[in-house]
């Protein structure tokens, strides 16, 4: 398999020369395959987030080579790097991060909207996420007013809205009991199995062994070992 | 058409972004809407004012000639006629008699005009400017609106001379609600009453009316009366125009510079209002970043959030403004604009709106708001994606 994304000798450096200043990640080396699901597990302060952060565009690396899809990031300005972000990677978060007081409906489609995508659209394509992921019935309901699993789907569908290639998932169970946590993995098999690379964070038993995740990949304190 | 889809899923985001926060949006509508509906108040009221005074005056003779003495203006002799009797383009000098006469009981002016309105320039439109009755003939008046409510609906009025003996007069007309801002104080009557109320001899007048045959010559007849005549004041009907424009101007310049005070507070208080960003809202954009928001996209969000304020402010502060003036008079300005005294005109407004002066009021505030908030925007803009990582 040909590799999606590449990290070499990548550093990240927090509040760089002031006192203060924290190196999350330390000389990484790295590559993920298209079509592969990954976990990065860690304790806390490891450096998992930052790390899903750098290969989610978020950001680019202080130091070191980052290349997405063929796309070298390190040095790209935040503009492009939005621009491929938007282009390649869903994302879900710990906290789910949607607008309480949009609908659901509105959440999943928020990524369509700088791109130009008319209404009529919008809904038809948000109405066939939500209804792969059985929230169709919470369409029009403010987002603050939906239970946690629910919550958890539209960020799912939120992060599927534009079809990319890469799905990255932030702790994405810490707020989960155990049955939401399992049809979570559920739906990131599916993922997996339509073609989708999908990266993880957790330091989550269900996730990390999970019969779907493919690789395990370690972190402390900034650096890579083998779990 | 990609282009303009984003505009409008922005604008659409826009609009559910200030319905959202509407208590902020509402307070920063109803403040800058407050701003707004002051100064184009104070615009359309100056416009109504001077539109008014303008059309009233064509009742106002050409040339009127006022002899002075010390700086101060005294009665002038009829005689002054014959001196000009060499002018040629004078159809008709008309000597008037008038000035004020204080009622006591309500401590208040009014303004005595005497005068032959057979003799006057457009004495047909003087007698259309009564509202009930006819022009006043031998010991007869006509009142002006305010006269009227201050000395009774009565059919006969007694006046003083300055002997304190009493002058009766028989009212027979009341001028129309429309002429206030020239009548609204007014006792019309003949000269010769006019004459005997304030102790005038035969041979004075107040001044003297003069009516020319061509009206584009007034001012070079003018001239001449004034060459003429050396002691007197000649002065015509657009001089005077000119001096309410300036009088009406002055004061809404006035109260303009005040009302501009105001509107740099408000810009304070937008600038204030747009920097401030809560967490949720710091919250909110790191969101719509971090889900493919380009900053360029956000600045846009918040340009049309201050597009739809300040927009929305405009037109309800300019309606307002024109219900201010169209159908309550200006009440909150009248004093400021027509100067206070005990009778005040109750003239109808009709505010005339021209697309000039609406884009006049536009640039004065809705394009410094926009200012005001395009640095804030843009700082709010360049929150990074990050922000919104747990």
């Amino acid at each position: 398999m040909t590799a999606l994304i590449e990290l070499s000798n990548v550093d990240k450096t927090y509040n760089q020369g002031q006192v203060n200043e924290v190196r999350a990640l330390k000389g990484i080396n790295l590559e993920i395959a298209a079509g592969s699901m990954v976990c990065l597990q860690g304790s806390s302060g490891s450096g998992k987030s930052t790390l899903l952060a750098i290969i989610g565009c978020v950001f680019p690396p202080t130091s070191g080579r980052a290349a997405i899809a063929g796309k070298q990031l390190s040095r790209l300005p935040d503009r492009f790097l939005t621009l491929h972000r938007r282009a390649s990677i869903g994302f879900i978060f710990q906290r789910f991060n949607l607008l309480p007081e949009l609908t659901v409906q509105d959440n999943i489609t928020l990524p369509l909207m700088p791109l130009g995508v008319g209404p009529r659209e919008r809904r038809e394509r948000a109405a066939r996420l939500m209804e792969r992921l059985g929230i169709g019935h919470r369409a029009g309901f403010p987002a603050r007013q939906i239970s946690g699993g629910e919550l958890q789907r539209v960020a799912i569908a939120r992060a599927l809205i534009n079809d990319p290639p890469i799905i990255l998932a932030d702790e994405p169970t810490a707020h989960l009991d155990h049955a939401l946590s399992l049809a979570f993995m559920e739906i990131m098999g599916e993922l997996h199995r339509d073609g989708k690379t999908i990266i993880l964070t957790s330091h989550d038993q269900l996730i990390t062994g999970h019969p779907a995740v493919e690789r395990l990949i370690g972190l402390n304190d900034g650096m890579l070992h083998v779990p | 058409m990609n282009g303009l889809s984003r505009q409008l899923n922005v604008i659409d985001y826009s609009l559910s972004s200030l319905w959202r926060r509407r208590f902020k949006s509402v307070s920063v509508m109803v403040v800058f809407a407050a701003v707004i509906f002051l100064l184009a108040s104070f615009q359309m009221t100056t416009k109504a004012l001077t539109q008014t005074a303008s059309r009233l005056l064509v009742m106002a003779p050409e040339i009127t000639i006022q002899k002075m003495r010390a700086g101060r203006q005294e009665p002038i002799p009829v005689a002054y006629r014959e001196k000009l009797a060499g002018i040629f383009g004078i159809r008709r000098i008309t000597p008037r008699v008038w000035g004020y006469y204080f009622n006591e009981t309500h401590a208040a002016n009014l303004t005595v005009i005497g005068v032959d309105p057979r003799l006057m320039p457009l004495g047909e439109k003087l007698a259309a400017a009564i509202d009930t009755g006819r022009l006043p003939g031998d010991h007869e008046v006509v009142l002006g609106q305010g006269a009227e409510e201050l000395l009774g609906e009565n059919r006969m009025i007694s006046l003083f001379r300055p002997d304190l003996s009493l002058k009766p007069l028989t009212v027979v007309g009341r001028f129309r609600p429309a002429t206030d801002l020239l009548t609204y104080d007014t006792l019309f009557l003949p000269p010769d009453d006019a004459r005997d109320l304030f102790s005038l001899p035969p041979e004075l007048a107040t001044d003297l009316c003069v009516t020319v045959a061509n009206p584009s010559e007034v001012d070079t007849i003018a001239k001449k009366i004034a060459a003429l005549l050396p002691g007197t004041r000649v002065l015509t009907r657009s001089q005077i125009e000119k001096t309410y424009h300036a009088v009406f101007g002055w004061r809404s310049g006035f109260a303009s510079v005040c009302l501009l005070t105001a509107l740099t507070s408000f810009i304070i208080f937008a600038w204030d209002k747009a920097s401030g960003l809560t967490p949720e809202e710091r919250r909110e954009i790191g969101i719509l970043k971090i889900v493919g928001w380009q900053t360029a996209d956000v600045i846009l969000l918040r340009f049309w959030e201050g597009v739809i304020v300040a927009l929305l402010s405009f037109v309800a502060g300019y309606t307002l403004a024109y219900i201010h003036v169209a159908f309550f008079d200006a009440g909150l300005f009248r004093p400021i604009m027509l100067g206070w005294s005990v009778l005040h005109p109750r003239l109808r407004l009709s505010p005339g709106v021209e697309v000039g002066d609406v884009l006049l009021v536009l640039c004065l505030t809705v394009v410094p708001y926009l200012a005001a908030t395009v640095v804030p925007a843009w700082r709010a803009a360049i929150i990074r994606a990050d922000s919104a990582l747990n």
